[in-house]
């Protein structure tokens, strides 16, 4: 496994890295005030939750306040395939904090809140404990709060919801978060391993985390491995990474896979030989129209199907849909409904153009992203596997097998 | 209305399709009618109502129905921007438009008293009548709210006491 720096430290199979044990490798956490914007935007360092939304840009937009904001360090994963938020939390959870701190000292925020997926017990645990560790008074007052195990739960927006009105789905914007967010303050959603980032730079300068990184691309990223490699799991890579490297840390890549998935449900596919070359990193990933997302990449075998997959992923997408805007909820089951008779009874001229023509009826009807995020990755789907879909069996794969390939 | 062939969705669609062609149709009829030189309105009077020397009332309630049109479509344009609430306030204002551009119609028509047209008017009257009503006897009936509760029983985590 790769660690190289929000990773890097004892054995990850230790368990939480206690607040001595962290201060004795990394140092105490150091002073920094506003100035710690101008590092963050000299370092690069984009959002890691899946916008891919530049750090300093967001916090910019909070810094002018009168004060009382809200910093929500978000760790909700309801990314299906993603892990890396829980492995930080439950490893690194310190990390974590600082960042929390950091920002709410660069804001001037009076909240912290910890907001942490419910299933993810060894992340919920190593927090809680992490909390209780330390000295600081506003992480005393910080609260640990659950996030509800849906894919919409970490969106910006559902999560102030959820600390608001006690429901965790997306409401309709404006106003964003950082203009309005928790009881009207102005509030900093950030992804957890964001934080761990800022911890790193504020320690040790935004030279630093640009000296890692490839091909452009600045500091690291927490990979997810998923699908049919021989060691699925977490790596932490250099920016700019190949999506070949990063398939050989997890144990080598199959010459005969069909496709990878670039940056988990709300990604794309991509044909294997072409994604073999793609550097992992935003910006280069933007030029070819795909994203980083929440860092998830996923191989699917030549044995396994993408018409059945996507069948399967695009039905859990319309189950998650939050039932607020009808093109979002009833056009993902229709979406899902062509979907899944092609991968059951075959394909169909009729529910091939409906896939299509749907597609692009769906997109930017939401209040949030999310079905424009579905339909991105079916569209994705209905080129690499363009093949497949047109000359698809009736043989519905990811059923017989009962889990899914990627 | 849904089938797999049409899904719910597109219902949406046809709505927004339908309410861009009569767009089309009010610019032609503005047009047209200011640019008519036998009664020689001008542009001031498409946007200022009760402006115009001629049939000042009826011509002023059309002006009004087309502001109150131009109000929604700046409105729907700008709902990311407005937020979903203030957007759908004012779309409420369509049950405003109609009926006033009805009565401009009957008050200013050239054939608005001709039995073809005087039928069209009392048909239309009546469909949107037989809907308001229906509206209003069967109460609002959102298809998404039965999913909409059973998402919200999943994802409402009440703080503990």
């Amino acid at each position: 496994m790769s660690r190289l720096r929000l990773l890097a430290g004892p054995d990850l199979s230790l368990g939480a890295e206690r607040l001595h044990a962290q201060v004795e490798r990394l140092g105490p956490l150091p002073v920094a005030g506003a100035a710690l914007i101008d590092t963050l935007e000299a370092s690069g360092l984009a959002g890691r939750g899946g916008a891919s939304f530049p750090v300093a840009r967001k916090w910019r937009s909070l810094a002018h306040h009168s004060g009382g904001a809200v910093v929500v360090a978000n760790g909700a994963e309801g990314e299906p395939q993603s892990l890396k938020d829980r492995v930080l939390m439950s490893t690194r959870p310190h990390l974590v904090l600082d960042g929390a701190l950091l920002a709410a000292r660069a804001l001037k925020a009076s909240q912290i809140v910890l907001y942490v997926g419910e299933e993810h017990r060894a992340a919920w645990t190593a927090m809680a404990g992490a909390l209780a560790e330390r000295p600081e008074p506003e992480l005393h007052r910080a609260r640990l709060v659950a996030a509800p195990h849906r894919y919409v739960a970490g969106e910006s927006s559902a999560a102030v919801h959820l600390l608001d009105a006690a429901i965790a789905s997306p409401t309709t914007k404006p106003p964003e978060p950082h203009a309005a967010g928790v009881g009207g303050a102005p509030t900093l959603v950030q992804n957890v391993e964001t934080l761990a980032h800022i911890a790193l730079i504020a320690r040790h300068g935004a030279g630093w985390f640009r000296s890692a990184g490839r091909r452009g691309g600045a500091g690291t990223v927490l990979i997810t491995v998923a699908g049919a490699v021989p060691s699925p799991g977490v790596v932490e890579i250099e920016a700019g990474t190949t999506v070949r490297e990063v398939l050989e840390l997890a144990g080598g890549t199959d010459p005969a896979a069909r496709a990878v998935l670039i940056g988990g449900y709300f990604g794309s596919w991509v044909d294997f030989a072409t994604a073999l070359e793609l550097p992992l990193e935003a910006a280069a990933l933007r030029e070819h129209g795909l994203g980083l997302g929440c860092g998830v990449v996923g191989v699917i075998s030549s044995r396994g199907c993408g018409v059945c997959e996507t069948a399967r992923i695009i039905r859990y997408l319309a189950g998650e849909s939050s039932a607020q805007c009808g093109p979002c909820f009833f056009g993902l089951r229709a979406l899902a409904d062509a979907c899944g008779r092609i991968a059951e009874r075959g394909s169909n001229p009729d529910d091939l153009a409906r896939l299509n023509r749907w597609a692009r009826d769906v997109r930017g009807r939401g209040a949030c992203r999310h079905p424009d995020g579905a339909v991105m990755f079916l569209q994705s789907a209905l080129q690499t596997f363009a093949p497949e879909f047109s000359s698809h069996p009736a043989h519905w794969r990811a059923h017989a097998t009962g889990r899914g390939v990627a | 209305m849904q089938s797999p062939g049409w899904p719910r969705f597109l219902t949406t669609s046809l709505h927004r399709n339908l309410a861009l062609m009569t767009l089309v149709f009010l610019a032609l009829h503005i047009v047209t009618a200011v640019v008519d030189p036998f009664t020689n309105l001008g542009w001031v009077s498409a946007i200022v109502p009760f402006s115009s020397y001629y049939r000042t009332f009826w011509l002023g309630l059309g002006t009004i129905a087309a502001e109150l049109v131009a109000a929604i479509v700046v409105t729907s344009l700008l709902r990311g921007l407005i937020g979903h609430a203030a957007w759908r306030v004012i779309h409420w204002l369509t049950y405003a438009s109609w009926p006033i551009g009805v009565v401009h119609g009957l008050g200013t028509g050239t054939d608005a008293w001709s039995a073809w047209f005087f039928a069209l008017t009392c048909a239309c009257v009546a469909a949107v009548g037989f809907a308001v009503v229906y509206r209003l006897v069967a109460g609002p009936r959102d298809p998404l709210a039965e999913p909409r509760a059973s998402f919200r029983s999943g994802v409402e985590r009440k703080p503990e006491p």
